[in-house]
């Protein structure tokens, strides 16, 4: 069944449209990487899903709802869950505390105490491996770990949806091979489905998706299974340019 | 499961030092009034930190809301008295208006200027306290610039003598119990989920929202709960201890400026920083005024900024960092 569907979306920045007429299923539980150059509208097609961007034409559905118009902090406790490119810890509190929040204010957040979402919070950070800095300053965590602590941040609001923006640039390919199968493990056990956004590090995309969404100057080029995806003359050439004459 | 109370037990520092400030100053000869100021500035303190410490937004139109507080208490007593209505009962009223008005204004204000983020709030704010200050006295609202003097009508209300151990005792007893009061509140804000939200819209506005905190609501509520213990503290030291407003002294804005200093001194957004900037500060306002007197700003200037400078998160925020893992910890939020 569909989780969320983007009907006919467009953004436009003044003259420029950062996102044209692109229309989009995810299904529940479903893992999607959304993959295009810089600049291809991946961020703002993020920010229209969870509310930063209100779209100029077109729907948003998500779970039969329509929420083209709803602010973010009204999709959060619906279910859609977000980590952001460049990590945005609530950097004086505790580890611990900002994964309370994303217990706090997602989709259990109504019935859970204070001390339910702060023992959620503990099984997020150990699923991470975050345990030793549970009381450090999230200010504090290098840029993976930062990473990592939004990836538990987000897993504790309980989504239904969970955007990941670049989650795993920037560490080591080990370590992504490890987040990968913690992700998809979760994915499968919690039934979530991740949409993750990726620009480079095409190891995540081919061990985490099933689909591959390729974006070119804010319209959708390809839509299809991972390997056909990535081999699509296409998105080769979006890439890497034309291919030499012969 | 943790207990209950185990949650609570950063609130005995807090009470303890309150205890010790009234019996010392109703122990000890002469130091009434000295206690009854640092009172006055722990209160203030403690009332200005739960919105500016929780929320990191610096309102420099603070006073306002102990302003309208004052004029909440003169109203009643001059009103009531008119109609002929005595007994302490009068005194609840007024503060319950005490209450009403800050909690107006602070809508009204928190509505447009809650919009605005960072320095545009900050300067949003210094136009609303000299605005309303302006319009009370172009007006001609509330007695204009003249101001309302109620010494005949509190007399009148609680009797002469009453009304004198008002001034000079049950007025400072207010305070306590206000500053008390105020801790408390912080405490419980920080126990649940709205201490959270709090601290993640001040760390970082726009990542709250997508967690799914309505900012605007929680900004709102800190704001409303900060304006309602000024318009108390400027009912029961302002009103009270002197039966008297005019609407220069009570739209002053050097009490925000003292208010801004306490909280940032004794560690912002910390349950025992406000207590602790706040005898600081009249202490060293006090005996500065004595040995040296009209230096004490250019001494107090500098010291100030070598403890901001030393300790950007304030004292208790460094005390906090150090009692990390120490059987301290539990006492100090």
């Amino acid at each position: 069944m569909s989780l969320l569907r983007l009907e006919n979306v467009t953004k436009r920045f003044g003259g420029l449209v950062a996102v044209d007429r692109v229309s989009l299923t995810i299904n529940e539980g479903e893992r999607v990487g959304i993959v295009g150059p810089n600049g291809s509208g991946k961020t703002t097609l993020f920010n229209l899903i969870n509310g930063v961007y209100i779209p100029d034409e077109g729907r948003v559905i998500f779970n039969g709802q329509d929420i083209t118009r709803l602010p973010p902090y009204k999709r959060a406790p619906l279910g859609v869950g977000r980590t952001f490119q460049i990590p945005r810890p609530f950097a004086s509190a505790t580890v611990r505390e900002n994964v309370a929040v994303g217990a706090m204010f997602g989709t259990m957040g109504g019935q859970l105490s204070v001390d339910q979402c702060l023992d959620m919070a503990d099984r997020y950070i150990k699923l991470m491996g975050l345990e030793a800095h549970s009381e450090k300053p999230a200010g504090s965590l290098t840029p993976v770990e930062k990473k990592l602590m939004e990836i538990a941040r987000a897993l504790a609001m309980k989504p239904r949806l969970l955007l990941m923006d670049e989650a795993m640039a920037g560490m080591h390919p080990k370590d992504i091979d490890k987040m990968v199968q913690l992700i998809k493990d979760v994915s499968d056990k919690e039934n979530i489905a991740v949409v993750a956004m990726v620009e480079h590090i095409m190891r995540a995309v081919v061990g985490l998706v099933e689909r591959v969404v390729v974006l070119h100057q804010g319209s959708k080029l390809v839509d299809s299974a991972t390997k056909e995806a990535l081999e699509d003359p296409k998105v080769v050439e979006v890439y890497l340019g034309h291919p030499p004459e012969e | 499961m943790r207990k209950q109370s185990a949650k609570y037990s950063p609130f005995i520092p807090v009470l303890t030092i309150y205890v010790l400030i009234f019996l010392i100053g109703k122990g000890v000869s002469g130091m009434w009034q000295v206690m009854a100021m640092l009172t006055f500035y722990c209160a203030l303190g403690q009332a200005f930190n739960i919105f500016l410490g929780m929320t990191g937004y610096v309102d420099f139109g603070y006073v306002a809301f102990m302003g309208v507080g004052t004029y909440g208490m003169a109203l009643t007593i001059t009103h009531l008295a008119e109609r002929g209505i005595t007994g302490p009962a009068v005194i609840v009223l007024g503060m319950l208006l005490a209450l009403l008005f800050p909690t107006l204004l602070s809508m009204a204000v928190g509505a447009v200027a809650l919009r605005l983020r960072g320095a545009y709030f900050a300067i949003a704010t210094i136009g609303v306290n000299e605005g309303f200050r302006y319009l009370i006295e172009g007006a001609k609202i509330w007695n204009g610039s003249e101001g309302i003097i109620f010494m005949s009508e509190l007399n009148r209300v609680l009797g002469r003598e009453a009304a004198s151990s008002l001034s000079t005792f049950w007025s400072d007893v207010f305070l306590f119990v206000i500053a008390t009061l105020a801790a408390l509140v912080t405490l419980y804000f920080m126990r649940t989920r709205i201490g959270y939200a709090l601290t993640a819209l001040r760390e970082d506005e726009d990542a709250a929202k997508v967690m799914g905190i309505n900012v605007t609501k929680y900004k709102i509520m800190a704001f409303i709960t900060s304006a309602c213990f000024a318009g108390l503290v400027g009912a029961a030291s302002w009103a009270l201890k002197t039966p008297y407003v005019f609407p220069p002294e009570v739209f002053e804005i050097h009490y925000t400026i003292e208010a801004i200093i306490i909280v940032l001194l004794g560690g912002a957004g910390t349950l025992l920083g406000p207590v602790i900037g706040g005898l600081i500060y009249g202490l060293s306002k006090y005996y500065l005024s004595i040995f040296l007197p009209g230096f004490q700003l250019l001494i107090f200037a500098p010291i100030i900024i070598i403890i901001i400078v030393a300790f950007p998160e304030g004292i208790m925020g460094m005390v906090k960092e150090k009692a990390k893992g120490s059987s301290l910890a539990r006492f100090i939020v």
